[in-house]
């Protein structure tokens, strides 16, 4: 993946898939701490330690004993040869977090690439979901979630797509406030 | 060979110019960019899949005559506009890295000196 929104939008459908109801995607970048994490949580069925093993070792069988790809073993894989690592942290009945962790300032780490269209994209297809989004960056925070995007629906009385594309300047406005550099 | 030459030679589209007269000797084929600032040769003509700005800045950076893009990739805008300010070279084709490095081989390109 040449993304790192790629990955994010990969595990966001992973955790959509397991039957979550609220998803939280929050990243930190911070070059003072030469950081970028990036973090998923979501509240869907959850995974067996076992489970959780498997999905990031890339040899077991794919989509026939499991609902996930290859998405995680390459995301691991990416957050390794950019000095990091991913780690899964997952209870059954309980939901599933996924944190990667990368040097910002690695030549290897991938640039984030359009993670407005990407959340954009997730709230609109998936209206049922809260998705929750929260950047952090050494200048600030910015958060936006699909609540937003309701009471936008609400004022202009248009469709969620209306919505969605009202609140892109704004989400990209926010991510820009910052000083999120990692378009 | 010069970069003109082998320019002329393969005949893939050229995207940005580079520096038409620089003496190109060397190639190199690797999409791990810790890998190319290691041990790319100097003014080496560098095959890659990657495509965001960071492959114009670390060829600036390593002195390298241009960069391939196969598979019939571009880059982005952002990256083409750096690469014609730095005046790397990027030349895109529908060739498979593979194939644009046999290509070059057969010109007299080499891994390394």
């Amino acid at each position: 993946m040449r993304e790192l929104s790629l990955n994010i939008l990969d595990i966001v459908m992973n955790s959509i898939e397991a039957g979550a109801t609220r998803v939280i995607t929050a990243i930190v970048e911070s070059p003072s701490r030469n950081l970028l994490q990036i973090a998923v949580r979501d509240n869907g069925r959850g995974m067996s330690d076992e489970l959780a093993r498997s999905v990031l070792d890339p040899f077991v069988t794919t989509r026939t004993t499991r609902a996930v790809g290859m998405g995680l073993p390459l995301f691991r894989q990416t957050a390794l040869l950019a000095g990091g690592d991913l780690r899964i942290d997952s209870q059954i009945g309980k939901g599933t977090t996924v944190i990667a962790f990368m040097q910002l300032h690695n030549l290897n780490r991938p640039p984030l690439g359009n993670i407005v269209d990407t959340m954009m994209n997730l709230m609109t297809a998936s209206p049922n979901v809260h998705f929750f989004y929260a950047h952090l960056t050494d200048g600030g925070r910015f958060c936006f979630d699909s609540f937003r995007l309701f009471s936008i629906m609400a004022e202009h009385d248009c469709s969620i797509y209306e919505a969605a594309d009202r609140a892109r300047q704004n989400f990209e406005n926010g991510l820009r406030r910052i000083g999120a550099r990692l378009f | 060979m010069t970069l003109q030459e082998i320019v002329e030679a393969i005949g893939f589209s050229v995207l940005s110019h580079g520096e038409a007269d620089k003496q190109v000797r060397w190639a190199y084929l690797s999409d791990i960019l810790s890998d190319v600032m290691a041990k790319a040769p100097k003014s080496a003509l560098w095959i890659t899949h990657q495509l965001h700005e960071n492959i114009v800045a670390l060829a600036y950076f390593k002195g390298l005559s241009g960069i391939i893009l196969p598979e019939g990739n571009l880059p982005d805008t952002e990256t083409l506009q750096k690469a014609r300010a730095k005046r790397i070279a990027v030349l895109s084709t529908s060739e498979t890295a593979f194939d644009v490095a046999g290509r070059l081989y057969l010109l007299g390109l080499r891994g390394r000196p």
